[in-house]
């Protein structure tokens, strides 16, 4: 009986075994049967080869042949590059000199003032035989001075042409080797790394100085137009977006804007500006779209983009294909407010660095093929991408971004912690005893320059100080405070002149700020400047406001990188102006530094009991007595020269957190800087 | 142990007890069914190889075994290749119409033999290289196997190297493809141009209007903005692992490595040799080398020995001279060895010279300045030799590395071309990673002072103290540049009061309701709000002056892309306790500025809704708690600049909540804010915020002069 019912259970065992094996078996069987098909979805790809180890390499060592170089290629049927056409031994030395050749016959004013830029800035030399670029002006056909070749020619060698505006003259020689500088040239006959593309620049571009940037703020205002489209007579109007179905074919009219009805050239307000890419006067509105700080879209330029060699135009416009409008007008629509903010503020930063002015888009030609003959030593990319623009960070100062005081935060660096003092002693020459060693008490100090700038004779004995001491002699001359001196080794500069009175808390203080603001002058005594309407012109003051736009050298902290800005990149008649009249060297400093940052000066706390006894410099008041007015001229000539007014106002002060507080003085870091 | 006990009972029990004959027909019978389910299991298990085997039988799958085509003698050959064609004039561009994520679709033709009329074959088979090509291709986002909806074509004839090439047949083995279309969206890759003796510079086999990737273009033959200038891959870099070198000063200072040089060339280079000595080493091949050595990894200066291309590790700069072809492999060899490449080869276009920037990572001499080639280098800073030596290393791991590097590139770059408003930026390209990560990109990088006409906009975060409310309403409205006040109403119980109740204010006031009682609500970006200027206030603030308000947008108006507030915190790192610590007040420095009342720019109520890393977000409306330092983190983390602190104001004292502001409870509330510290810096991956020692005052603050002549005199104390 129990064997039975083992048996039994035995045979379950077995049956249920069998029919699983038929049921699995026969799936298998069955799918052997039918041809498998390919599922929809699954790509093949690329098949891998059994046999992909044996394959060869498409190169064998060895192969290459040898000795078998060519000579060198001569240029191909008059076409030029960069190193069969230009000579650059003729550039040794000290970078680009430029001669200009002067204009044959009546010039108009716009020539005559474009001459007299070029003669006047850095590059400029006036003999033929010791420059490496000849510049050769071809400005408006109707004077009529581009038709004769000029004497140097030597078949166009090492010669730049420059057009402003699209071939004005007939050609009445070969261009040969010559560079051609010109407004909006095709692509197909531009030359890249040869050739410079410029700007199309209206007929009434300010020489210089220039409009600044129409922006006012970052991010677009809410509601303003998407898109502004150019109209064929000058002006702008704004392209209704809101039906998917109304690309840029003129069939969406029916918002008109304000452009519209007006002749004269107006300015677009929108977010993006659409241009044709067909036209070369299209270029024109390529401008004023970066002015006005509306995106520029270009619909498949026929023409390269102004200063496309060093300008990354994918920062501050968008190229799209005009044969995807529905697809190009979906990516405007969806674009990240992070990338509109971006590009947005790049258009205005080009405008004002390379574009809106004459003399600007000229130097920058001239950096441009400075660039090319510097190799090694050009401007970086960044250093052309990035405000304040390669026009105003010199490359001979540092072709690495980390040294200039306005990229230490992209670069993820740091101004060293330490400072250098540069005393000026001028007459009547007292050596500052006092000061130096208040600045020496400071734990930042890392070395006290003495400037010493007076008939008397030098002091033998200088006191003990706890850092180096160097005493530098034999200049006489205002401006040459600001001289680069290689034994200036530290990122830091606190100018002073003999009779500043400083405490040593005051110079901890200011030097802590600076180094949150390393690309500003942060200074203790300030002046401000402002429009004289009896005048017509500017003037400034240093009595005590609500506000002020300068900050007096006589007691500053800046960045070393200035003097090499002030030295090396202002024109001299500037450095002339400083000379004559010494109380505008801090005039021109603080114009520099603004036109640099944009932004005005840092005023820190300063004792104001002794500002009363001493006055820190000559014209440099205290609340009383009324100091003579320093020459007032001075602001009105430096304005002139730089085209606009950049000095901006201010209206804090930054003081150390617990100032002035009625917490106990024990707790404070700065006490001395509050006392009576 | 155990088992063996239950088997000595139980096995035992059952089969000794059956009849013999029947207990060996039982354990056939079983163990033919065990069989079969095995052999079931494994069938199951397997299906793949089954299945696959179909398609591609072994046999097919090798190269030797693709289908053969026929080429006749007269079937078309293309045209030569149009030297000004440009994207817009020769490529299709709606091919590429479709494709919302803005990537191309690459196609890639099935292999096949092609041969003459005469069975000869028309190339050598498929080399390595192009194999790996295709496959990288073919394993990229960039693949289709939809010949439809494809917008570029890669064919699969081989033509990397020109010289095992047959020209006119393999041009007419291109024309036949099936969508050539004059070459139209195709894009061929070759390394080796040209062929003896004048070697051109770019692919001779006829192409129309299709695009190439060459390695060794020169300005002639280049079409700017449509072919892609690729490197010459070097195979030795697949075999060699060279580590990653430093920078820093080598050996050598300058260092030749390449055989068959010119002789003009090498005569050149010795005398740079003989002028500079130890300093500059000139190698050739080896002429004596023992059986069974490799020449190719080794080099040679008189009797010494060199590896190759380990040498290159001991150089600082590294020649690399054009030979017949402009293009050369060593220029791959020379950058992964970090060893600055200083290329002289007039005219030569530098691989992906559309987006790479090779002035961070070569030289380029023309080939007429040879001899000064020594002086330039010298005149190069230490500096930027280290981060030249870095860069190159970096462009070899990025776009020479290997096959699948220099295929994703040029796709990449045709891929940009075609969608550039979603191009990849100069950055990504150029940057490496460790620049990538230690680099600030402040959105708000235009230095701009806003007009003050622009004014600000208020928004009040209130739940339901609307005494309160109205009393901070009444007093922000008095000050002058407030342009619009906006109320988040956040709770959800109970209605905002009637439009009558509300106080009456000079500027537009508007009342948000919110779907959930939330923080974060306080930092959202409302359309409503038109300014760039926000001011956060929260409901009891009633505290600060006009003047205090009107002078923090001044401030604000100074420096807007920073936080601008009034009472200032610090975060301290406690050395005891291993982590940061919340610190509120007395201190000489801040970090942080409460939200409570605060001025900033609009974009980062942006920035915090939509950006904000990690779960910092939700974390906060979990715990009701610290979104002003989330806000403080932000914005320090991605503008890299500290707060300003505005005027002497160290907490905001409500009368009403004095009640509940007991020791306890201000203990609690500092160990929580502690916390938000550490879990914020530890999602950020690191600390952010900068400390300062400086608060902003008006210019005149304190001073001894006429109270009535200040601009801003009611600045409150505490």
């Amino acid at each position: 009986m129990q064997s039975w019912r083992r048996r039994k259970s035995l045979w379950l065992a077995l049956s249920a075994s069998w029919l699983l094996l038929v049921l699995l078996g026969g799936f298998s069987l069955l799918r052997l049967a039918l041809p498998p098909r390919p599922q929809p979805g699954a790509s093949q790809g690329w098949p891998r080869w059994l046999d992909a180890e044996l394959l060869q390499s498409f190169s064998q060592p060895g192969e290459l042949p040898e000795d078998a170089v060519s000579p060198p290629q001569a240029p191909h049927g008059g076409s030029c590059n960069w190193e069969a056409c230009f000579d650059t031994s003729k550039c040794r030395g000290d970078g680009l000199k430029v001669f200009v050749y002067p204009a044959v016959g009546p010039i108009s004013e716009t020539h005559r003032r474009i001459l007299a830029s070029i003669e006047g800035s850095r590059f400029y030399t006036f003999s033929p035989a010791g420059a490496c670029l000849l510049l050769l002006l071809s400005l408006d056909a109707q004077t009529g001075e581009c038709s004769s070749m000029p004497l140097q020619w030597n078949r166009g060698r090492n010669h730049l042409v420059l057009r402003l505006r699209p071939a004005p003259c007939p050609r009445t020689f070969q261009l040969g080797q010559a560079m051609v500088a010109e407004a909006s040239p095709t692509v197909d006959s531009f030359r890249p790394g040869f050739d410079v593309a410029l700007p199309f620049l209206p007929e009434a571009h300010p020489l210089r100085g220039g409009a600044p940037g129409q922006l006012r703020q970052h991010s677009p205002q809410p509601g303003v137009a998407l898109l502004a489209l150019e109209e064929e007579r000058g002006g702008w109007r704004t392209a209704d977006t809101g039906s998917s179905a109304c690309p840029w074919d003129g069939r969406c009219e029916q918002d008109p804007g304000p452009g519209q009805t007006q002749r004269q050239e107006t300015l677009p307000n929108a977010t993006f500006c659409l241009i044709s890419g067909h036209r070369p006067e299209a270029a024109s509105r390529f401008l004023q779209a970066l002015q006005a700080g509306c995106i520029p879209v270009l619909l498949s330029p026929r023409w390269e983009l102004p200063f496309s060699e060093v300008i990354d135009w994918t920062k501050a416009a968008i190229v799209a294909d005009e044969r995807l409008p529905l697809q190009v007008l979906a990516a405007l629509q969806e674009m990240s407010p992070a990338r509109v903010l971006a590009l947005r503020q790049q258009t205005q930063f080009l405008w004002d660095a390379y574009f809106s002015s004459v003399e600007k888009v000229i130097h920058t030609t001239l950096e441009v093929i400075q660039d090319r003959i510097f190799g090694t030593s050009a401007h970086p990319s960044l250093l052309w991408n990035s405000p304040p623009g390669a026009l105003l960070a010199l490359s001979t100062f540092s072709t690495s971004p980390q040294d200039f005081p306005f990229y230490y935060l992209q670069q993820g660096s740091r101004p060293e912690g330490r400072f250098s003092a540069l005393i000026w002693v001028g007459p009547p020459g007292q050596p500052p005893l006092k000061l130096i060693q208040a600045v020496a008490g400071s734990q930042h100090c890392a070395q006290i320059l003495v400037l010493w700038s007076n008939e008397r004779p030098l002091p033998s004995r200088w006191p003990e100080t706890a850092v180096p001491l160097t005493v530098i002699d034999g200049h006489r001359k205002v401006s040459d405070r600001f001289y680069p001196y290689s034994t200036i080794r530290t990122d830091a500069i606190l100018s002073l002149d003999a009779r500043s009175s400083l405490s040593t808390s005051e110079v901890d203080f200011a030097f802590l700020v600076w180094q949150s603001f390393p690309e500003r002058m942060v200074g203790f005594l300030t002046s401000s400047h402002f429009w004289d309407e009896a005048h017509g012109g500017w003037g400034y003051t240093a009595e005590r406001t609500n506000e002020f736009s300068m900050v007096l050298t006589t007691a500053a902290f800046y960045h070393r990188y200035y003097h090499t800005l002030f030295t090396h990149s202002l024109p001299k008649a500037l450095r002339t102006v400083a000379d004559e009249a010494p109380t505008c060297v801090d005039v021109l400093m603080n114009f520099i530094v603004a036109a640099v940052t944009k932004l005005p000066p840092i005023k820190v706390p300063y004792g104001k009991q002794r500002q009363e006894a001493a006055p820190l410099a000559p014209g440099v008041p205290g609340p009383r007595p009324k100091p003579p007015a320093p020459a007032p001229d001075c602001i009105n000539q430096i304005a002139a020269a730089f085209g606009h007014m950049p000095l901006l106002s201010s209206r804090l002060r930054l003081d150390p957190v617990l100032f002035k507080d009625p917490v106990s003085v024990q707790r404070k870091k700065y006490r001395s800087l509050e006392k009576p | 142990m155990c088992a063996s006990v239950k088997y000595n009972i139980r096995g035992p029990a059952l089969i000794p007890r059956m009849k013999t004959k029947h207990r060996i027909y039982y354990i056939t019978l079983f163990s033919i069914v065990l069989l079969g389910l095995i052999a079931t299991g494994m069938f199951q298990f397997w299906p793949h190889s089954i299945e696959s085997s179909n398609d591609w039988n072994v046999e097919k799958r090798s190269i030797r075994d693709v289908p053969v085509v026929r080429l006749p003698a007269d079937s078309p050959i293309p045209e030569r290749g149009d030297l000004s064609c440009r994207m817009h004039t020769c490529f299709d561009v709606y091919r590429c119409g479709f494709n919302p994520k803005n990537k191309i679709k690459v196609y890639i033709y099935a292999l096949k033999k092609y041969v003459d009329d005469f069975g000869v074959s028309v190339s050598n088979a498929i080399s390595r290289e192009y194999n790996e090509l295709l496959m990288a291709i073919s394993d990229s986002d960039y693949y289709t196997d939809d010949i439809n909806r494809a917008c570029l074509f890669v064919p699969s004839i081989d033509v990397l190297n020109q010289n095992t090439l047959r020209i006119k047949e393999t041009a007419q083995a291109l024309a036949q493809l099936s969508r050539w279309d004059r070459g139209t969206n195709h894009l061929l890759f070759n390394m080796l141009p040209g062929g003896p003796p004048d070697y051109n510079t770019a692919l001779d086999v006829p192409r129309d209007r299709a695009l190439l990737a060459g390695g060794g273009f020169s300005t002639w033959t280049y079409r700017q903005g449509y072919d892609v200038s690729i490197p010459v891959y070097s195979p030795l870099s697949a075999e060699v692992d060279l580590p990653e070198k430093g920078p820093g000063p080598r050996q050598y200072f300058l260092l030749s490595s390449q055989v068959g040089l010119h002789p003009e060339y090498r005569e050149d280079l010795e005398a740079l040799q003989v002028k500079h000595g130890e300093s500059v080493l000139v190698l050739d091949k080896c002429t004596n080398l023992s059986e069974g050595v490799l020449s190719v990894r080794k080099r040679c200066h008189k009797h010494q020995v060199f590896d190759y291309p380990q040498v290159l590790q001991e150089a600082t700069f590294c020649v690399v001279l054009r030979g017949a072809r402009l293009g050369q492999a060593v220029l791959s060899d020379v950058l992964q060895a970090g060893c600055v490449p200083v290329v002289i080869a007039d005219s030569y276009i530098l691989p992906f010279s559309e987006v790479l920037d090779w002035k961070r990572a070569s030289v380029v001499v023309p080939e007429e300045k040879m001899s000064d080639v020594y002086s330039i280098l010298q005149s190069i800073p230490q500096r930027q030799i280290e981060e030249m030596q870095r860069q190159a290393r970096w462009f070899w791991e990025a776009y020479f590395q290997s096959i699948k590097a220099i295929a994703l590139a040029t796709l990449q770059i045709i891929n940009d071309r075609i969608y550039p408003y979603a191009a990849i930026s100069y950055e990504e390209w150029n940057d490496p990673p460790a620049v990538k990560w230690g680099s600030v990109s402040n959105p708000l990088f235009l230095p701009l002072i806003p007009p003050q006409s622009q004014g600000f906009t208020a928004i009040v975060l209130t739940y339901d103290r609307v005494e309160s409310l109205f009393r901070v309403i009444t007093e922000v409205s008095k000050v002058p540049s407030l342009s619009k006040l906006l109320v988040v109403w956040n709770n959800q119980n109970k209605n905002p009061p009637e439009d009558s109740l509300w106080p009456k204010i000079r500027v537009p006031l508007k009342v948000v309701r919110t779907a959930e009682n939330k923080l974060s609500n306080r930092f959202f970006p409302y359309d409503e709000i038109e300014t760039e200027a926000v001011l956060a206030i929260d409901d009891d603030i009633i505290m600060l002056t006009s003047d205090e308000l009107q002078f923090g947008y001044e401030v604000w108006r100074e420096f807007p892309d920073r936080l601008v507030g009034y009472p200032g915190r610090l975060h301290l790192w406690d050395h005891e306790m291993n982590k940061w610590k919340y610190e509120s007040e007395w201190t000489n420095e801040v970090s942080m500025v409460l939200t409570g009342a605060a001025f900033y720019h609009k974009y980062f109520n942006y920035l915090y809704t939509y950006k904000m890393p990690g779960d910092i977000k939700n974390w906060v409306d979990a715990h009701m708690n610290c979104e002003d330092i989330a806000m403080n983190f932000l914005v320090a983390n991605v503008t890299g600049k500290a707060v300003i602190k505005v005027t002497p104001r160290k907490k905001f004292k409500c009368p009403e909540c004095t009640a509940i502001d007991g020791l306890s409870l201000d203990q609690t509330h500092m160990v929580e804010r502690s916390e938000c510290i550490n879990k914020f810096a530890s999602v950020f991956g690191t600390m952010p915020l900068k400390v300062v020692e400086h608060r902003a005052d008006p210019v005149l603050y304190k001073d001894d002069f006429p109270e009535k002549l200040k601009s801003f005199p009611n600045i409150g104390s505490l």
